[in-house]
């Protein structure tokens, strides 16, 4: 166990800036250098989909045919053989050879907020601490990847998003509210010149110096950091990254007309650019009135972006170096309640992996007959981002202190399932 | 000075502060700009007279006030002995005046205002001064308005909180109740034991915001109102806490006879799963009303939207008692599953005036009896956190035996205050104004610190997105109240059908004038035609549609989706940098007619430095930066541009967003 060092931390997030590789003389430096020999030459980006609301499992990837609790969603073969999924997955069943579904992922937390958070840091909502997600984990171990652009990008809210938790704010996501939009304001008006920003930032910097002489803390060291990346990024000859209009017509067609699809098609130019992880959330799927009306386009939506996110990457060859999870707060109840829908199930629900790392054509552990609990191989939150984490090459048996001087794991110290892992 | 009489010249010939430059560029943009009033002129127009009517602060009870705060001062100036801590430095006029702004009013002060107050003889003495801002700031429409920004975040206010559902009603509800000061157990009684339909009754809102969900209605209530979580036993016993799933099941029976619709509601028989049950009660003539209408108005039309404000109408909350069966797969052995669960209040008892009334009027005098200290503990709490920045129980909303008080005495004399002042919450929040504590220098504060805070001064925050966005339409706007959100009474005429005479082509009608003022689009539009500038609405946070797009500067600064309890946040973001970088809004205060621009350019010149800093920042520069302004002013390529420059480098401080 070694204490992080904030200053040498800084320093070491400092020189990322400078496109050094990053962290040598720090505790991590080591834990990345034992994880990179571990699993050679990995340097490996996460495209990350988060349904929130919580998305079914019965109606997508653990179907229960001939059983009431089916309700009214069919079910389609897929790719392999004996798989079947949800009717609204007719592309993704295509490319189930490409996929390892986990359909015995078990949670205790039937609360979104929670839940989500749980998915996002592995470790529990508390009070006293805020706990950083995978991806400000796996940027603050490999570092960045682009100079200019940031390391991490979450398409969607950022108000509940955990962050860089207790790490560096240089290693929080930024957030983008659309991806039609892109990432706003970064055009300086007409009549600002470049010499005028200048001045214009030194001289704030000149007028700051007594109140940040007064106050420090982590907030405002937050603001310190994000005015620093907005310069540079602003400067940037990447920033074309964040504009989807500038791909062909037929491309964006493919990934849908839709959040979640842009939202993929923007992650995949990010990630081809040197964002090393992207997160986009998808809504939709706290369906506890008229389930098998809502469940369509929700499915069908995820389906198209999915696959087309899958295609795409394979075509360019990054899906050797980009593992794509798709994940959820919780799963659904078998039961279709009074209100035709279902309501929160954290006993039992699905994820998927695929790309890097990641075996493909494998379905891992298994509900019972009624979707209601794991009946082979249950797999924790924990375990299931530790597996994340060894796929990506992050050291997941490392304790790191945070400042309040307790221990964690990167994934939360659950067991890799070496089922899925390549 | 001839060189300040150059310097004013420029800077009134010049369109822009921020335009100009030497280039051929600059001043083609500057040509086509003159004559163009990018402004809307509603809002640089001073308003003919206060946006709303808010009764008077009683100034004869100011002595209590006065003592009210010190007697919390002398628990804490105790508390700091006791932990050797010293307290943070008082304010000065210049830091007060600032932060009482941005806490009561949710704005900065205005150049004029700042002036006002640092110049103000009245009453001699800084404590009377100081007394009287404070009155005067309570009894504002500003005040009204931060307040409601801040219930709006607790009670998730947004305007489709369900489905083509105008909540409108409810959310002008609360800033109504706001505005007259609705003691709070008064306020929080009528939302919970309303009935009706929105625009009749608006406090139904509360109840209707869980539309549907009987069971998370009760752990979001119990939650925000008695600041315990027992979420966690609708599903098992809680895992930290004491509660169990049965006293989960045993609460929420005494409300989930609250009906939404007429006809039979969910629970009632056993459907086969996806059978839709609605409006089928036979012998309600209410259900049989709606399933005529409904019948009708789908052979008339097939737009979804007439359907929905059917549905809309049919939507009557009134209370049932019916009884609540524990879950199927209820797992515990003291008592079966499927079983009805008998109604029982948490803890305490039932005032005895009440043990006859209906359950969901039981619960609702349960909550708010002076006897349920818990009550009055949760709200006090929540109050000494707006304005002290951390609440004596963290979260407010998380009381826990093993989540105690950081100062037990304070919080049971707060609970105290509270009661003595019957939940007059303008008056309580009057009296933590007030005290030598909160007149004190913010302090930094680690949240995850294992120390508790302690009070030497309010913790130091950034301004949330409201009091942020609200303070640069200061320098903005000299009519910010351009347009309020649309009353209960305007949201009535518009959707009310009565459900048993109107014929679907009334409906449809109905639906079409919905379309024109409230409709997807349509009331936006309105609004920019008002105070629309560069696709911004330059309108109080407050006022504005609710939810706001995920672009919008107040959520890139983290303003709620509404969705979750107080889902607000301060969290840096480099999205929220580039807009205040190179946003509309930043530079909407750089235009000609902004209340800064006409504040610098008709000034005396020299002065122009010290309007700039008391406008942004609410103080004089001192001697050094003066000359870091002057210096850059008079290097720039032409001095309305080096003006433009200092402005924007101070909006661009740490100082600016943070509240000292």
């Amino acid at each position: 166990m070694e204490l992080i060092d904030r200053r040498a931390w800084m320093g070491g997030v400092a020189r990322a800036a400078l496109g050094v590789t990053v962290l040598d003389r720090l505790a991590l430096g080591q834990a990345t250098a034992a994880a990179a020999s571990a699993r050679s030459g990995s340097d490996v980006n996460i495209i990350y989909l988060m349904m929130r609301g919580a998305m079914s499992h019965i109606d997508t990837f653990d179907p229960k045919p001939g059983r009431d609790e089916q309700g009214e969603t069919k079910t389609i073969q897929t790719k392999t053989p004996g798989v079947l999924f949800g009717e609204h997955l007719p592309k993704l069943a295509g490319l189930s050879d490409r996929l390892a579904v986990i359909r015995s992922m078990t949670t205790e937390t039937g609360a979104h907020e929670q839940g989500t958070y749980l998915m996002r840091t592995s470790y529990p909502q508390l009070n006293s601490i805020r706990h950083p997600s995978l991806g400000s984990w796996a940027l603050q171990v490999k570092g960045k990847r682009s100079r200019d652009l940031p390391g991490y990008v979450l398409v969607g809210n950022g108000n509940e998003h955990p962050g860089c938790g207790f790490l560096d704010p240089a290693v929080t996501p930024v957030p983008v509210a659309s991806p039609e939009l892109g990432l706003e304001n970064t055009v300086r008006p007409r009549y600002l010149s470049e010499t005028n920003f200048d001045r214009r930032l030194a001289l704030a910097d000149r007028i700051d110096r007594d109140f940040k002489r007064l106050y420090g803390g982590a907030e405002i060291e937050a603001y310190n950091q994000m005015y620093k990346d907005a310069v540079r990024l602003l400067g940037s000859v990447d920033l074309a990254a964040f504009d989807i209009e500038q791909e062909p017509e037929k491309v964006r067609e493919r990934y849908g007309d839709f959040a979640l699809g842009q939202g993929c098609l923007l992650a995949r130019r990010l990630v081809e650019s040197g964002v090393r992880c992207v997160e986009i959330e998808m809504g939709q799927w706290d369906m506890h009135r008229d389930i098998f009306e809502e469940l369509p386009e929700a499915a069908g939506r995820l389906d198209t972006a999915l696959s087309a996110l899958l295609g795409d990457l394979e075509e360019r060859g990054l899906l050797a170096s980009t593992l794509v999870v798709l994940g959820t707060e919780f799963g659904r109840s078998p039961r279709v309640n009074e209100n035709a829908g279902r309501d929160h199930h954290p006993a039992v629900f699905s994820c998927l992996l695929a790309g890097a790392g990641i075996k493909g054509g494998v379905v891992h552990g298994a509900s019972d007959e009624r979707g209601h609990s794991p009946e082979k191989d249950p797999v924790s939150v924990a375990d299931f981002n530790t597996t994340i984490a060894a796929a990506c090459g992050l050291p997941t048996d490392k304790e790191f202190m945070a400042p309040n001087g307790r221990p964690f794991k990167i994934g939360g110290g659950g067991q890799p399932i070496a089922a899925v892992l390549a | 000075m001839s060189r300040f009489f150059l310097f004013f010249c420029m800077l009134a010939a010049a369109v822009s502060l921020g335009a100009g430059g030497q280039t051929s560029e600059g001043r083609q943009a500057r040509k086509q700009r003159v004559n163009q009033q990018l402004l809307p002129k509603a809002v640089m127009e001073e308003p003919s007279g206060p946006a709303m009517e808010v009764p008077a602060v009683d100034r004869s009870t100011r002595r209590d006030v006065r003592q009210a705060a010190s007697g919390i001062d002398s628990l804490l100036a105790a508390a700091w002995k006791e932990k050797g801590v010293e307290p943070s430095p008082s304010l000065t006029d210049e830091q007060f005046v600032r932060r009482v702004y941005l806490e009561l009013a949710g704005r900065i002060p205005s150049y004029d205002e700042t002036l006002a107050f640092l110049d103000s003889k009245a009453g001699n003495k800084a404590a009377e001064r100081r007394a009287e801002l404070i009155d005067s700031l309570l009894e504002s429409p500003d005040y009204v308005s931060h307040f409601y920004n801040f219930w709006a975040d607790i009670l998730r206010l947004t305007e489709r909180a369900q489905k083509n559902l105008p909540f409108e009603p409810y959310l002008y509800y609360v800033k109504d109740s706001i505005r007259t000061n609705k003691p709070y157990d008064e306020w929080v009684h009528e939302m919970l034991t309303a009935d009706g339909r929105l625009w009749e009754n608006p406090a139904v809102g509360f109840q209707l915001r869980d539309f549907g969900m009987p069971l998370p209605y009760v752990d979001n209530t119990v939650r925000v109102l008695l600041g315990t979580q027992i979420g966690c036993a609708q599903c098992h016993d809680h895992p930290f806490d004491h509660w169990t799933q049965k006293q989960f099941y045993e609460l929420a029976a005494m409300t989930s006879g609250t009906k939404m619709r007429p006809g039979p509601q969910p629970g009632q028989g056993k459907p086969k799963p996806g059978q839709k049950r609605a409006f089928q009660g036979m012998r309600d003539p209410d259900a049989f009303a709606v399933r005529r209408l409904l019948q009708e108005v789908k052979r008339e039309t097939d737009r979804n939207g007439v359907v929905q404000l059917v549905l809309a109408n049919a939507t009557n909350v009134k209370f049932t008692d019916r009884p609540l069966e524990l879950p199927h797969d209820y797992q515990y052995d003291d008592a079966k599953p499927l079983e009805v669960v008998s109604p029982k209040v948490l803890w305490g008892e039932v005032p005895k005036e009440s043990a006859s009334a209906d359950g969901r009027s039981q619960f609702a005098a349960w909550v708010v009896s002076h006897d349920n200290r818990q009550f009055a503990r949760t709200i006090a709490n929540r109050m000494w956190r707006k304005l002290m920045g951390v609440g004596l129980v963290e979260p407010v909303d998380d009381f826990r035996e093993d989540n105690p008080p950081s100062n037990p005495a304070l919080l049971e004399h707060l609970t105290d205050l509270m009661l003595k002042l019957d939940f007059d919450l303008r008056e309580f929040v009057r009296v933590l104004v007030s005290t030598d504590a909160y007149q004190r220098r913010a302090v930094v504060h680690d949240p995850t610190s294992e120390t508790p805070f302690q009070f030497t001064g309010p913790a130091l925050r950034r301004m949330t997105a409201e009091q942020l966005w609200d303070s640069i339409l200061t320098l903005v706007a000299r009519n910010p109240w351009t347009v309020q959100r649309p009353t209960t009474g305007q949201i009535a005429e518009i959707v009310s059908i009565d459900i048993r005479q109107a014929d679907a082509q009334t409906v449809v009608r109905k639906f079409d004038d919905y379309m024109a003022s409230f409709g997807p689009g349509r009331y936006q539009r309105s609004l920019q035609k008002v105070c629309g500038y560069r696709g911004q609405l330059l309108l109080r946070a407050s006022e504005m549609p609710a939810p706001l797009p995920l672009g919008h500067f107040l959520r890139q600064f983290g303003q709620s989706d509404r969705e979750t309890i107080e889902g607000g946040r301060q969290v840096a973001t480099i999205p929220q940098i580039l807009a205040m970088f190179n946003g509309p809004i930043t530079h909407s205060m750089l235009e000609r007619g902004s209340v800064l621009y006409d504040n610098v350019t008709e000034g005396p010149p020299k002065e122009a430095i010290d309007v700039v800093f008391l406008s942004v920042l609410s103080h004089r520069p001192s001697a050094e930066d003066r000359g870091y302004a002057m210096q850059e002013i008079m290097t720039a390529d032409d001095r309305a541009t080096g003006c433009g420059n200092v402005i924007w480098a101070l909006l661009n401080t740490r100082e600016f967003i943070f509240i000292q």
